[in-house]
């Protein structure tokens, strides 16, 4: 293979004027980290008022929710990035769209609700699962308490499910930092938008993504840490998961 | 104090759960139910604060009527107690929280008069010392009494029991039946489905004999355990008693 590593071209300047190559790469992983967190959060609040829909005994609710879910699931989250980003602008009303077209930072709130909807029917999923595990006299008992639904949902249901469902809501978690990448085909330069226009500017290419996957690896090990002691702080003693 | 007149109750329209049941409980009266398990004591009795729906028929309970759209269901449900056969405290919330959670968002005490509240009634039935920990920590006797000091904590007008010593080891039922004797002796209003036909000659003013969703017998406690009039009941008996 006749390639010439170069580790030295981080130091470089980059083309852009500003700063080195090393600076552009963490540009980049600053707006994965951004995009990633408000993805996360619109998908932990709209999953979560899904999956409560999901749980209800309203036959409309839960109708409503499975629609939900098969919608956003079940579309490539290249598609709904797409949809979002081209197709939506030309249906909304002629001024409306050219908002939308003309909003500075464009591609990165669309891929921020566009992930984050698409994450959110997974999240929905899991959390209708975990309230589903949960012994039905729990609900019957908050009932018989005089408790409103709601309330039955905010301090009693809710507290449990989450807890039993925060093993795989880190995957979610981490499965959000990785589709941010996807956000590169509507322009948004995030991490991996940062190493190939590294790339193409020096041609280090192996460099620019040994550096770019490092990255991604640093912030999902973070995820995973942080997740953990989340877990262990929310740990209720004597209480055993799923035994 | 609750009426229950003519209530019928279907799964399916080939499933009739409860036919035509008909009784009622005064004001400090103890009524334990019993018959054999499907015979649908416990929908009959989760019927009676409305947490099983039933098609037909009338339940009121201090005037007001269960099966009403109009009737403020939370509301009429925080001033009946209840206790379930499998506990249902918590598990995420400390024993005294279990007691304050529906004081304070339902009946909208103040933190302070919930906790006093809550720890006077934990003495009574024994457990000052456990307020503290997670119902996991404890024992199914000791959980199954924190149920009852929960239900209490809502200074209810009836108490409806639904099985409360079925899932307990022997040892610790007693400890459980004393505290509902020590209940109905200072007359607490009591309707109780249970096969402890200790705890009923020594406190029921009436017993209830279910069988296939129908009542079979509704007598004074000494006629029923003396000579219940039906045949079924007096199968029943025997079989209970000749151990």
């Amino acid at each position: 293979m006749n390639y010439t590593w170069n580790w030295h071209i981080f130091l470089e300047p980059n083309p852009t004027g500003a700063g080195t190559y090393l600076d552009m790469l963490l540009a980049g992983l600053k707006v994965t980290i951004v995009t990633s967190l408000s993805a996360w959060v619109i998908a932990l609040i709209f999953g979560t008022i899904v999956g409560i829909l999901r749980s209800l005994p309203s036959r409309l609710a839960t109708w409503i929710g499975f629609l939900y879910v098969e919608f956003f699931r079940n579309m490539p989250l290249l598609v709904q990035l797409f949809l979002w980003f081209f197709v939506l602008p030309e249906l909304l009303p002629r001024t409306a769209g050219l908002w939308l077209k003309q909003m500075p930072n464009a591609p990165f709130y669309t891929a921020a609700v566009g992930i984050g909807l698409f994450m959110s029917a997974r999240v929905a999923v899991q959390l209708a699962a975990g309230i589903g595990s949960l012994p039905r006299g729990q609900k019957m008992a908050a009932t018989a308490l005089g408790l409103t639904t709601l309330q039955t949902y905010r301090y009693v249901l809710l507290p449990m499910a989450f807890r039993i469902i925060l093993p795989p809501l880190t995957s979610e978690f981490l499965n959000t930092v990785k589709n941010s990448a996807v956000a590169i085909t509507i322009g948004l330069i995030e991490l991996t938008g940062a190493a190939r226009a590294m790339q193409e500017f020096s041609f280090q290419v192996f460099e620019a993504f040994s550096a770019a996957t490092l990255m991604y690896l640093v912030i999902n090990v973070i995820v995973v840490i942080g997740m953990r002691l989340l877990e262990r702080a929310v740990a209720i003693p004597g209480y055993i998961t799923g035994k | 104090m609750i009426e229950i007149s003519h209530v019928n109750k279907w799964y399916s329209p080939s499933f009739q759960v409860l036919k035509d049941c008909t009784t009622s409980v005064a004001k400090g009266e103890v009524v334990v139910v019993c018959g054999p398990s499907g015979s649908g004591k416990s929908t009959l009795i989760k019927c009676v604060n409305a947490l099983e729906p039933f098609q037909d028929g009338s339940i009121t309970i201090d005037g007001l009527k269960v099966n009403d759209s109009k009737t403020n269901l939370p509301k009429l449900r925080s001033r009946v107690g209840m206790v379930f056969q499998h506990f249902e405290l918590f598990p995420h919330l400390k024993i005294i929280d279990n007691l304050c959670l529906a004081q304070q968002k339902v009946l909208g005490r103040g933190r302070e008069e919930a906790i006093a509240k809550g720890r006077k009634l934990l003495e009574r039935v024994g457990l000052k010392e456990q307020a503290e920990k997670f119902p996991a920590q404890l024992s199914g006797g000791q959980q199954q009494r924190v149920a009852i000091a929960r239900a209490l904590a809502m200074d209810p007008i009836a108490m409806l029991f639904d099985e409360p010593t079925s899932a307990l080891d022997p040892e610790m039922i007693s400890e459980v039946l004393d505290v509902m004797v020590d209940l109905a002796r200072e007359g607490m209003t009591m309707m109780v489905v249970t096969h402890e036909m200790g705890f009923a000659r020594k406190v029921a003013h009436r017993v209830i004999f279910m069988d296939r969703g129908e009542i079979v017998e509704d007598a004074k406690k000494d006629e029923f355990f003396g000579q219940p009039r039906s045949e079924r009941a007096q199968q029943f008996l025997s079989k209970i008693l000749s151990h």
